[in-house]
Order: structure tokens, then C-alpha cells, then sequence
């Protein structure tokens, strides 16, 4: 029991230092510079609310992917080459908010898309 | 009376040594898995012939050594051999770590490993590989309880033990199957796959247990009963004969069918024939038996030893060859014709390994081997001397 | 604290409902918009090996072109989708052959048999599909296909500089192979492979839904002797050949 204790005496201790430097670190000066301006597209609306989208685009696309792919659903007008019409740099538009929250998904490994 | 269990020392600079040298190997594995992670599999001698190489002969063998680990621990709780008693909490624990170094590599194989997960969300239950997935689970949680058994309720020890034994045999004609039901394939498409994997298991399992037993109490200075060895030979010439009477059954039956007279044909002469006849049945059947029958070799351990080398040895070139040969033989797709295209048909597949394959292989083993060696310093895994049971005797010697 | 979690859930469920509603709005505006895979239809091909010409690679090269397929230069891990294989009579009774082998679509197929993730699959109008965001890249159909109509992607592929957006390309680590261009179906259209026979070689191949008895395919196969690469596996392959 006793060695219990000390162990675990000892995991808090790192525990609260590992939150330390994890919280130092969680406050660069990324924070000042605000949020990340992402290109203004071309379209005048978008297939969904633009509130919504900010919030579930991934799973809508997820989703839609999914259905795609494995029931054969094409929805022409929602397609992702579609979104290059308005949106027409994933580098301009989707990465500067990905790398802003520090997400990476990895569609343009294989969906050419606008640099 | 058998005596107590205890843990090795593991003070000595040697033991350190060895763990280090384990240790080192597998961050070597490890650093090969990241650049084949990283560059992808064309540093590897993969192709798009033989899709499946190096690291699937070791982690396959590795498996298949697994199942054959907890034969000691069979004998004793299933088929009341008294005198390999005191090995079972061995037999049962190595079978753990065999099994955790064969996954490690055969995972981290894996094109995408990151999506490692996804075959526990989506299962489609007519892959083999799902099957697997389920069986090793199964297989270490059954060496678990057992193990568990054996120190705190010996009382259950008899009931898991058996079904731990049950669940190794449908555990490898799992992993047989693998290749056993690929129909397209005909070196390996047989029914008699998976019974030959089991087979070989036995054989591969009792040498491999057999070296590590010896080895552990030679460098520990420990005390064996060297008829506890002969005990194992016994045992193994016994399984080594299972294994050579289902290669003869299997090639009797393909040989019986024209259908079959160009592959087992190519199989006996073609580019893998010297690991069929040298590695198949040279170091799994021949060999071992031969020195296992001499009067001179057969009754010092070093011949023992040498033949359970050499079985293990068959082991890798068994599950090798199955692997290799199979994916090398081409399809016959327009039987009567002969086939060549850009994509290599009608040819038999080449096949280099590369450097780094062997690096993630050894990577696994070395896992193994350093999960073994803690396992013996901080578990009572092993009896401080290994003496023969009253009452036992060694039934026969060549 | 509780207020915001309460706003969150109830934006939530309206946006939830949102996605219900949506949906169902494009689906009135637009009736062609949306289309979906059916199993009344069920796609094959038929390949007229008399009319193959053995210098012809149209149906390799457009295939190559149509699906972003590069050449990665060593012939051991080239990808391909489509390929040309000769055939030369061994014993003697009859002429020698040069056709197209492809994925063949199976009913059966022992890809989709042994896939451990479901990444392989069969649709629902037949095609035999890799879902490339499931595959992990076991190799396990590779061993299974005994026609070879898969490859692993090796390396990092190349993006051809007249790629077509309409396809993605593979990342490594997956296992890819013909889709029969469900994209080119999907749109009414037929696989470039067949389009480029037409056009620029004799017109040997032949794309069309069998479960239509009037459509070319259904008569032609009901007309003419066809048969099927390793008819004694079972799989019931849906690229049918005829004159081998």
C-alpha cells in the first residue's frame, strides 16, 4: 500500500508538470494573431448554410463520402470538385483553419483538388 | 517432490547484456517499420507478385511457434504428464510473448497501420483474417487465465488449461486456413493447410521450449534433469513424424491429379525447390529424425538441442515456403497456353528481400525475447530446479 | 457553464433537422441531381478476342489516362488496371491470342470474401469496389484474385500533369484495381477502356447491363458462344470473352 502511495504521490507530481508545460504550450501567439482568414469564395451561396458548414462539413462530406463510395450516391451539384468552384484553393481556404485548430485530414493525398 | 518456483536473479552484467542486445533489436524493428511507414513499401522487396514477404514469414512462424509454446502445458494439464508439470506456468507465458512479437510484426506490416482499428469497426466475417482476429484475442486471454490459474486458483487450472488447448489447435487451423481456403492459389489451396500448420506447430513449439528450457538453466546455473530432455525428444520425434506423414498425405493427393502435375512439378524443381527439399523437408522432417534416432546424438542434449534448431529452423522454412513458393507459382489462367504481358504473367514472380523486412522480423523476435527475459526476472515462471517426478522414467531412448 | 451546454444542444437538434430537411428540398429541385447505384442493373463486358490486335494498347493507355494509373517505372510494382496479356498456344491447336485482362467483377469474388474491413466490396449494380478510406493495406485480396486484376500502391504516386480531377489518385499503403469507371456509369457513361476500342482500335469490347435483355450486351451473349476466364472457380465473372 505504502508503495502505492508513493507512486502515486510521484505520477501526480509529473502529471501536474506534464499540465504545466502542456498549458504553456497551448497559449503561443497564434491566440493574438485571432482567428485565420480564409479566402473569400467565389459563389454566392453554398450548398448549406455557411453557419453550418462551418460547424459539420466533415460530416457531411464524411458521410456523403461514404454513401458514394459504397452506395453509389452522386449528388452533382453537392460533389467536392463541385466546392472548387467556389472555393477554389484548398491551400487559401481549408488548411488555414485546419492548421489554425491543429486538425490534418489528409483528402488532397488523393482528391485533386486546386492547390 | 518438484520443487519451488522462483524467479531468476537477473542481476548478473549477462542477463543486462542480453536485455539490452533484445531491446536494441527491437528499436531497430521499430525504426524499419517507420521508414516503410514513412517511404512506403517500395523500400522493401515487396511486389506486385509477392505481395507478402519477409515480415509475414516471421510474424506467421512466430504465431504458429505460439500455439506450439503452450505444448508443455497441454501435456501436462490435458494429457497428465507429470513430469513436464512444472513447466506449464513456462509453457503458458511464452506462448504470450511468441504471440505478442508475430502480431507486432504482422501489424505493423500493414500498408495504412494507422487504420489498424478499422477492422474491429467493420468486421466481415467470412475473412480468415477476421476469424484471427478473434482467435489470437481469444488465445491470449485463455494463456492469461491460464497462467492466472496456475498462480492463484489451481483449482480452475484444469478446465482453462484444456480449453486453452482446444482453442490453440482451431487457433492455427485459423491461421493455416489463411492460405488453406485461397482457392486461387494452387501450392496452398488444400484442406490439409491447416492440420500441416498445426503439425508443424507442435514440432516447432516443443523445440523452441525445448532450447529455451535448456539455454534459461544453463545460463541461470539452475539444475535440469537431462531425462526431462529426453522427455521433450520423445515428444518431438512424435510430432516431427505427424508432420512428415501430412506432407507425404498432401503431396500424395496432388500428385494423384493431373490437374496438379504442372505446380507440384515446378515445386520440385523450380526456383523454391531447395527450400522445399533442404528447408521443408531437410530441417522440419529429415534431419531432426535423423539425429533424433542415433543412438550417439539422439541421447546427449546437444543433439537434442541441434535437432530442435534445426526444427525451428523448418518452421520458418515451412511457413516460407507456403508464402514464397505459392505467390511465386503463376496463375494458369488460359490452361494450355502460355502466357507473357507487361504485368508479368505467365512468369514466375522474383522475389529479394530487402534488409529492413529482416530488421522488422528480427524486430518481433526480439520483442519476444525481451518480454521473456523481464518475464522470468519478475514472475515465478520457472521451478529453481527441474528434477524428475517420482515415480518417472523416460519410456524409451534410440 | 449549463447555459452554454444548453445552447450547444439545442443548435445541435436544430441543425439536425436541418440535415433532414435538406436533402429532401434539392431532391425536388433538381430530379437528375442525385443518382444512386441500383440492382436492377447489372454491368458486364463482353471482349471479342478475334477482333484484338496484339500492337493495340488503347484500352491500357486510356484506362491509364481516364484514372490517373501512372507508370512508376519499375515493371515488379508498376499499377495496372487493365493489361494486355499474349497468349501463345502451347500444344499446338490453335492460334495464338492477345487480349485484355482486367478485374472481372465477379459475383463471387474472393477479394470481398477475405477483406477484412469490408474496404472491399461489391455494389449494388455488381461493380467490385476498393473503398480506399478503409483499406489498410493487408494485401489480403492480392493473394485471394486469381486473375491479378489488383496492385498495391508502393510509393508516394505521381500526379500526371494532365491528371483527371474526376478520379483521386491512391496514397501508398492501399490496394487498388479497375472500377469499371463506376464514375463514367454513374453518369450514363461507359468505361474509357471500351471507349477507346471503339474508337481507335476494332471495337472489341462491348460494356452493357444484363439485366436489360434488349441492351447489346444480352444479345450478343445470348447469340454468340462466350465464355469466362477460370469458369471452374465459381467466382461468375462478369467480363465475358469471346473467340478463346
Amino acid at each position: 500500500m505504502e508503495l502505492f502511495r508513493s507512486l502515486a504521490t510521484r505520477m501526480s507530481v509529473v502529471l501536474f508538470l506534464a499540465l504545466l508545460l502542456g498549458l504553456g504550450g497551448a497559449f503561443p501567439a497564434d491566440l493574438e494573431a485571432g482567428p485565420p482568414v480564409l479566402e473569400k469564395p467565389k459563389g454566392s451561396a453554398c450548398v448549406r448554410p455557411g453557419e453550418w458548414m462551418r460547424r459539420n462539413h466533415m460530416d457531411f462530406l464524411k458521410h456523403k463520402r461514404s454513401l458514394t463510395v459504397r452506395e453509389g450516391l452522386r449528388v452533382r451539384s453537392e460533389s467536392l470538385l463541385k466546392c472548387a468552384e467556389c472555393h477554389t484553393s484548398h491551400g487559401r481556404f481549408c488548411d488555414r483553419c485546419h492548421s489554425y485548430v491543429g486538425v490534418a485530414p489528409d483528402c488532397f493525398e488523393c482528391h485533386l483538388y486546386p492547390e | 517432490m518438484l520443487s519451488e518456483f522462483s524467479a531468476i536473479n537477473g542481476r548478473s552484467w549477462g542477463y543486462w547484456r542480453l536485455v539490452a542486445l533484445c531491446a536494441f533489436l527491437f528499436a531497430v524493428g521499430m525504426g524499419a517499420f517507420l521508414a516503410i511507414e514513412i517511404f512506403g513499401h517500395g523500400i522493401t522487396g515487396m511486389n506486385n507478385q509477392v505481395v507478402w514477404g519477409m515480415p509475414h514469414v516471421f510474424a506467421i512462424s512466430l504465431l504458429v511457434m505460439a500455439s506450439g509454446a503452450l505444448n508443455l502445458g497441454s501435456m501436462s494439464t490435458v494429457f497428465a504428464s507429470i513430469q513436464f508439470k512444472q513447466f506449464t506456468r513456462f509453457s503458458a507465458f511464452l506462448a504470450i510473448v511468441l504471440l505478442a512479437g508475430g502480431l507486432t510484426v504482422l501489424l505493423l506490416d500493414l500498408g495504412r497501420p494507422e487504420r489498424l482499428l478499422l477492422p474491429m469497426l467493420y468486421m466481415n466475417f467470412r475473412s480468415m483474417f477476421t476469424w484471427n482476429v478473434f482467435l489470437y484475442s481469444g488465445f491470449f486471454v485463455l494463456c492469461l487465465l491460464y497462467l492466472w490459474s496456475m498462480f492463484e486458483y489451481k483449482q480452475f487450472t484444469k478446465v482453462v488449461g484444456s480449453a486453452a488447448f482446444a482453442w490453440r489447435v482451431i487457433l492455427t487451423t485459423g491461421t493455416g486456413s489463411i492460405f488453406g481456403v485461397v482457392q486461387a492459389r494452387d501450392v496452398f489451396h488444400s484442406a490439409i493447410t491447416g492440420p500441416m500448420f498445426v503439425a508443424v506447430s507442435l514440432t516447432s513449439g516443443t523445440a523452441l521450449s525445448t532450447i529455451i528450457l535448456v539455454g534459461t538453466y544453463r545460463r541461470t546455473g539452475r539444475f535440469m534433469d537431462e531425462r526431462l530432455v529426453f522427455g521433450l525428444r520423445n515428444a518431438l520425434i512424435f510430432f516431427t513424424l505427424l508432420v512428415g506423414y501430412l506432407f507425404v498425405v498432401e503431396k500424395f493427393t496432388k500428385f494423384y491429379s493431373p490437374a496438379f502435375y504442372n505446380v507440384e512439378v515446378w515445386l520440385f524443381t523450380g526456383p523454391w525447390a531447395w527450400l522445399y527439399w533442404f528447408g521443408v523437408w531437410g530441417c522440419c522432417v529429415v534431419f531432426p529424425l535423423m539425429i533424433l534416432f542415433s543412438g550417439r546424438m539422439g541421447n546427449t542434449v546437444g543433439g537434442v538441442l541441434a535437432a530442435s534448431s534445426l526444427t525451428v529452423l523448418g518452421a520458418f522454412a515451412f511457413v516460407g515456403h507456403v508464402l514464397l513458393a505459392g505467390q511465386s507459382f503463376p496463375f494458369d489462367m488460359f490452361p494450355g497456353y502460355q502466357l507473357s504481358s507487361v504485368f508479368m504473367d505467365g512468369q514466375d514472380a522474383v522475389y529479394s528481400p530487402a534488409l529492413v523486412e529482416f530488421l522488422l522480423g528480427f524486430g518481433g523476435i526480439a520483442l519476444s525475447a525481451l518480454l521473456f527475459l523481464l518475464g522470468i526476472k519478475f514472475f515465478r515462471l520457472l521451478p529453481a530446479k527441474a528434477v524428475v517426478p517420482e515415480g518417472w522414467d523416460l519410456p524409451w531412448s534410440p | 457553464m449549463t447555459m452554454d451546454r444548453r445552447t450547444v444542444l439545442g443548435l445541435g437538434g436544430m441543425l439536425a433537422a436541418g440535415v433532414v430537411l435538406a436533402p429532401g428540398m434539392r431532391l425536388i429541385a433538381a430530379p437528375n441531381d442525385r443518382t444512386d447505384a441500383s440492382e436492377k442493373h447489372r454491368w458486364a463486358m463482353l471482349i471479342d478476342v478475334n477482333k484484338c490486335n496484339p500492337e493495340c494498347t488503347s484500352c491500357t493507355q486510356a484506362c491509364r489516362k481516364e484514372n490517373n494509373v501512372p507508370l512508376v517505372g519499375d515493371p515488379q510494382r508498376d499499377i495496372h488496371w487493365i493489361r494486355k496479356v499474349e497468349l501463345h498456344n502451347k500444344e499446338g491447336y490453335g492460334p495464338d491470342r492477345s487480349l485484355p485482362v482486367m478485374c472481372n467483377h465477379c459475383e463471387h469474388p474472393p477479394c470481398v470474401h477475405v477483406c477484412p474491413t469490408q474496404a472491399s466490396f461489391v455494389r449494388k449494380d455488381g461493380i467490385v469496389l476498393v473503398d480506399m478510406h478503409r483499406c489498410i493495406g493487408c494485401r489480403y485480396c492480392m493473394i485471394a484474385c486469381p486473375y491479378k486484376a489488383r496492385s498495391l500502391v508502393y510509393s508516394k504516386p505521381l500526379v500526371p500533369p494532365d491528371a483527371n480531377p474526376r478520379v483521386p489518385i491512391r496514397a501508398k499503403g492501399v490496394v487498388e484495381k479497375c472500377t469499371f469507371c463506376v464514375h463514367r456509369i454513374d453518369d450514363g457513361g461507359e468505361p474509357a477502356c471500351v471507349e477507346a476500342c471503339r474508337k481507335e482500335g476494332e471495337g472489341g469490347m462491348l460494356f452493357g447491363d444484363l439485366n436489360d435483355p434488349k441492351s447489346e450486351i444480352s444479345i450478343r451473349v445470348r447469340q454468340v458462344q462466350t465464355t469466362v476466364i477460370r469458369a471452374d472457380l465459381g467466382l461468375k465473372p462478369r467480363v465475358r470473352y469471346q473467340g478463346i
